[in-house]
């Protein structure tokens, strides 16, 4: 008996000093290059953090799914300079903790570029992290003015919260869905606030006044009645509803038969029609987004074919980002003259380089400053009988 | 003469303290000379934040038999006031100055908070204590949930349910541990001496019967209230530490989840055990993070299971059997022994025959 | 005078299914003296239950509901029977522990059956006609939560005071000891107190489901926290103090999300919630407990 209690005792002990070692001493080589043993290219790790799980999963697939296509294309060519593209996803929950453990990992493993997150919140949780790594972050989705703030190295593809907020008034004005206005957002959520403020800033400017707020949060999630009975009654003729598109489905589903006047989103209502249960409680929805999968621009139709054909589904605005974004790493990389042979200062070279390109994406041509946004023009669609179209005033 | 010293060494505190020390000393010896991993400088500062308010919330219900399912709350109190005095003086204090003085404050702020959540508490008990304290705790989630600053320097710093911007102050870990290591050597030590004072024996008198304690002329309002000031005060500190090490803070993190993971902690190392809290902060954190992450999927559903079977298990005789054989102390004792390589003498046996019985 | 109305509705409803959780905590706490937090979670099962049988097996609207108040049941029953009974004897906060560990069970595999996303319940009471009073309209599902709750209580109410195993029930939770005596069998009475509690949570979750529409696995975990607010906000042990909790704090949440701001009415409730608690601090119906040495 005595012998078992030692041999526990010990066996306990070990494991302990098991798990601190593998687990947490750094493997000490997450500067090297590795090089792929087929085609002889150097591994350049792009490594990007988003909702693999949870009620955002589609956006993280999306984008993930956007940016694999891309690195296979680009691979399949021959690579950039010597480099093969290797992209990497970590799943956060959509979680700012979880994003940076998930950084944490990247840096681990070495990652040598990194698409920061997928939504605003977690980007911006990441951004302070990476600070002193210096290291690029292009994140193609996460739209808020915090989530790259404060970093230098840190840019964005798609749009910024202010330019869509501003986009969105100017819209109202210009395609006249009504002059008394409702919002509806969440009050917790990075991309929902940004997008109303700037959108609320403009009302005197485009002529509309707005007649109703009404917010929820991640605690209040599950009923709407109320704010949807305070618009319906408010006599607004149309409602701004920045959010996402989980929520924005609860929201049609709750207002059917209640709220008679057109919805108006942005972005986040990409993938609102696999969300929703009854997709007729969607027409007539309008959406804001720079990426149609219908537009006949030779590039846009090459990437919805090689994407439709690879995942068995059309791409929405957060694939084109993902996508997007892998071709401005490798502008960045091929201007940077960075090669396999030579990656000195890399990280600081790739910051310079991306300041300095343009490039034609499935989302429009794209630029950036050097406060890390980057400008493009967005489109009105219209959800109709269970798909997206171009928005036609009526 | 030896002997006198190793008894000495021996004592709880003494031990727990050392054993605390030794810890830390790793691991500054790990993340100043870069040998860390990214993933292990991620989580000192979060289990270092766990280990103080585990310990600080086994004062009131390990200690005082009051079930609190509130914690949170104190630590975001400490958390929002003291990051907030951190972020106005971030260019007029140095670090060394800067943080100590909004620990204190945030530590102030959360005492003060804990005085008015402590007050029901004189009147209530059991689960309407923990329904109280639950109440308040999301009631200053969702108070700070509303909170703006749009006037003066701090404009736009804290934004309501968007949270706190604590980028200005973001400090890595490096800058952070030895603070860390300081609250949470403080925090033990202070609550060891309670444990061992007149006060401590006066608060455990008040939790295994109140009236029979009243009746021997024990403050049962003082003692009470002094409990969940303290608690409130050390969760407060280790709330702005916390607070320093992320680039943005949302309240609604410290909802009622948050204190019940602590509640967890305290129970699984033991009601009114010092190491025991510390020992569960830290391997309760690391199951789910780290040692799970493996089994991605299944990481959260293995820990609750791991939950239940331990729960069911510490009630079974015979798993207390043996428990009881590989205690801490022993493990200790044995380290000990071969480290200093004394011979094995019958002082030794006396007291390991002694813990056995 | 609209807006009143229908607030007045809603917090009613609301409150209905606050109330008919609030009856499973109290119920248990009462016989076994125990917190039952995975209590909240058995609404999330039953919710899936009744997606995965009308919305995948397409079984008609009324089966699925009673598919799903039979798994309740069950699963209430299992429960009790593989990690409550062990610790009859042990410190309640083991139990505690023990029945948070439930919870997170219960939420994880939820989560590895029908993933992290939100599924959409099905539109059960969509064929029951809205009924307009004036300008006041109320939705058929608002009225069968009301209606139908209000049958569920009665009947309660009467199970309790009148039958054999009801009385049993009374019997345990004024002394365990006593009852045994009296040739009651303690075990089989708490198994009974858990299976009727989750049949109730079952039914909560029907109405949960028809009126905020989607479903994750999470669901439970808010309903659950309040439904147990109620249960002390009544006095926890008492069934009338569960029932007038419930539909107090359903009530008190929704006049104050309509009248004051959707962003405080969570302060408001446990406000109003600290505030009963410290002048009557055994709740609105509770018995008051005298301390003796």
């Amino acid at each position: 008996m005595k012998a078992f209690r030692k041999l526990t005792t010990l066996a306990l002990a070990c494991l302990m000093v098991v798990m601190s070692v593998v687990g947490l001493v750094s493997c000490g080589n997450s500067n090297a290059w590795p090089v792929d043993e087929a085609t002889g290219l150097t591994e350049l790790y792009i490594g990007g953090i988003g909702p693999l799980t949870g009620d955002y999963a589609n956006y993280g697939e999306s984008v993930k799914q956007g940016a694999v296509l891309a690195a296979e294309e680009i691979n399949a060519a021959g690579g950039v300079n010597g480099f093969k593209l290797i992209v990497n996803y970590e799943d956060s929950q959509g979680a700012a903790d979880s994003a940076v453990s998930a950084y944490g990992k990247h840096m681990d493993d070495g990652m040598k570029v990194s698409l920061g997150g997928v939504l605003s919140g977690e980007t911006a949780s990441v951004v302070a992290a990476a600070k002193d790594d210096g290291i690029l972050i292009l994140t193609p989705s996460a739209s808020s003015v915090a989530a790259i703030d404060g970093n230098d190295a840190a840019f964005r593809v798609c749009f910024s919260d202010p330019d869509q907020g501003y986009a969105a008034a100017q819209y109202v004005r210009d395609y006249n869905l009504g002059t008394k206005v409702a919002v509806f957002y969440a009050s917790d959520n990075d991309y929902c606030v940004g997008l109303y403020e700037s959108f609320a800033s403009k009302k005197d400017d485009y002529g509309f006044e707005i007649v109703e707020v009404q917010t929820f949060d991640d605690s209040t999630k599950t009923d709407f009645s109320t704010q949807i009975n305070a618009i319906a009654a408010s006599g607004a003729e149309v409602v701004f509803v920045p959010i996402y598109a989980a929520e924005a489905a609860q929201f049609l589903t709750q207002a059917e038969g209640k709220l008679d006047i057109p919805v108006f989103g942005c972005d986040g209502f990409d993938g609102l029609l696999t969300k929703i249960s009854d997709v007729s409680d969607a027409n007539g929805v309008l959406m804001l987004t720079p990426f149609t999968a219908d537009s006949p621009e030779t590039n846009v139709q090459a990437f919805v074919t090689a994407y439709t054909a690879k995942y068995n589904t059309i791409p929405d605005q957060f694939a084109a980002d993902g996508y997007d974004a892998i071709f401005a790493i490798k502008a960045a990389l091929e201007k940077a003259e960075l090669s396999s042979e030579d990656v000195e200062n890399f990280n600081d070279r790739m910051v310079a380089a991306i300041k300095d390109i343009t490039i034609v994406g499935t989302t429009g041509e794209m630029s950036w400053q050097d406060d890390g946004n980057v400008a493009k023009d967005a489109k009105l669609m219209e959800f109709v009988d269970g798909k997206v179209v171009a928005y036609v005033a009526k | 003469m030896k002997t006198n010293l190793k008894q000495k060494l021996l004592n709880k505190t003494a031990l727990t303290m050392s054993g605390i020390a030794l810890l830390y000393l790793v691991l500054c010896l790990m993340v100043y000379s870069g040998m860390a991993s990214r993933q292990l400088l991620l989580v000192i500062l979060p289990i270092s934040c766990h280990i103080v308010l585990a310990v600080s919330l086994n004062l009131v219900v390990g200690f005082l038999g009051e079930l609190s399912l509130g914690h949170a709350g104190f630590m975001s109190v400490g958390l929002f006031t003291g990051c907030l005095v951190s972020i106005a003086t971030v260019d007029v204090l140095p670090m060394a100055v800067r943080i100590p003085l909004s620990m204190i404050i945030g530590g102030v702020a959360a005492a003060a908070v804990g005085l008015v959540v402590g007050l029901p508490a004189l009147r209530l008990k059991g689960d309407y204590l923990a329904i109280v304290t639950l109440g308040c705790g999301e009631i200053i989630k969702n108070v700070i949930n509303n909170l703006h600053i749009k006037k003066g320097p701090l404009a736009g710093v804290l934004d309501g349910a968007l949270g706190l911007n604590t980028k200005t102050i973001y400090s890595n870990i490096k800058q952070l541990l030895p603070f860390l290591i300081v609250l949470v050597l403080l925090v033990v030590w202070v609550v060891l001496n309670i444990q061992k004072s007149r006060h401590g024996r006066a608060i455990m008198a008040i939790r295994d019967n109140r009236i029979a304690a009243e009746a021997t002329g024990i403050n049962v309002t003082y003692y009470k209230l002094m409990v969940f000031i303290l608690a409130a005060f050390f969760a407060g500190m280790a709330g702005v530490l916390y607070g320093h090490g992320f680039s943005i803070i949302k309240s609604a993190e410290f909802g009622y989840n948050f204190s019940i993971e602590l509640l967890i902690i305290v129970v699984f190392g033991g009601m009114g055990k010092v190491h025991g809290s510390v020992i569960a902060a830290i391997l309760l954190y690391t199951l789910p993070e780290i040692v799970l992450r493996e089994f991605s999927d299944y990481r959260m559903l293995a820990y609750s299971i791991v939950l239940i079977v331990i729960m069911l298990l510490s009630e079974n005789r015979r798993f207390k059997e043996w428990k009881d054989s590989v205690s801490l102390k022993k493990l200790f004792k044995k380290m000990f022994k071969s480290k200093t390589a004394v011979a094995v003498t019958e002082t030794d046996a006396k007291e390991g025959g002694a813990d056995e019985s | 005078m609209i807006t009143l109305i229908q607030a007045l509705l809603n917090g009613l409803s609301l409150g209905s299914i606050y109330a008919l959780i609030a009856l499973g905590y109290t119920m248990v706490y009462g016989i076994a003296k125990m917190l039952n937090f995975a209590h909240g979670d058995v609404i999330m099962v039953g919710a899936y239950a009744v997606i995965t049988s009308v919305v995948q097996a397409k079984m008609p609207g009324v089966l699925g509901v009673v598919v799903s108040i039979a798994i309740c049941a069950l699963l209430g029953v299992t429960i009790e029977f593989l990690a409550y009974r062990p610790l009859r004897k042990a410190a309640s906060l083991t139990v505690l522990i023990t029945a948070i560990g439930v919870s997170y069970l219960l939420q994880n595999v939820a989560q590895l059956i029908y993933g992290t996303e939100q599924k959409a319940f099905p539109e059960l009471f969509d064929s029951i006609p809205t009924l307009t009073l004036g300008e006041v309209s109320i939705e058929g599902s608002l009225l069968l939560t009301l209606g139908l709750t209000a049958v569920i209580m009665a009947a309660l109410t009467l199970f309790i005071n009148y039958t054999r195993v009801g009385k049993a029930m009374r019997a345990v939770s004024e002394d365990k000891e006593a009852a045994e005596l009296m040739g009651i069998s303690v075990n089989r009475t708490i198994t009974v107190t858990f299976a009727i509690g989750s049949v109730l949570a079952a039914v909560a979750s029907v109405f949960y489901g028809a009126s905020y529409t989607y479903i994750r696995p999470t669901t439970g975990a808010m309903p659950g926290i309040k439904a147990f607010t109620a249960a002390v906000f009544g006095g926890i042990g008492s069934i009338p103090g569960a029932m007038l909790g419930g539909i107090l704090l359903g009530v008190i949440e929704q006049m104050s999300k309509t009248y004051i701001s959707t962003k405080w009415s969570d302060a408001i409730v446990f406000g109003v919630l600290v505030l009963v608690l410290v002048i009557k601090p055994t709740g609105l119906l509770g018995k008051k407990i005298s301390e003796k040495v």
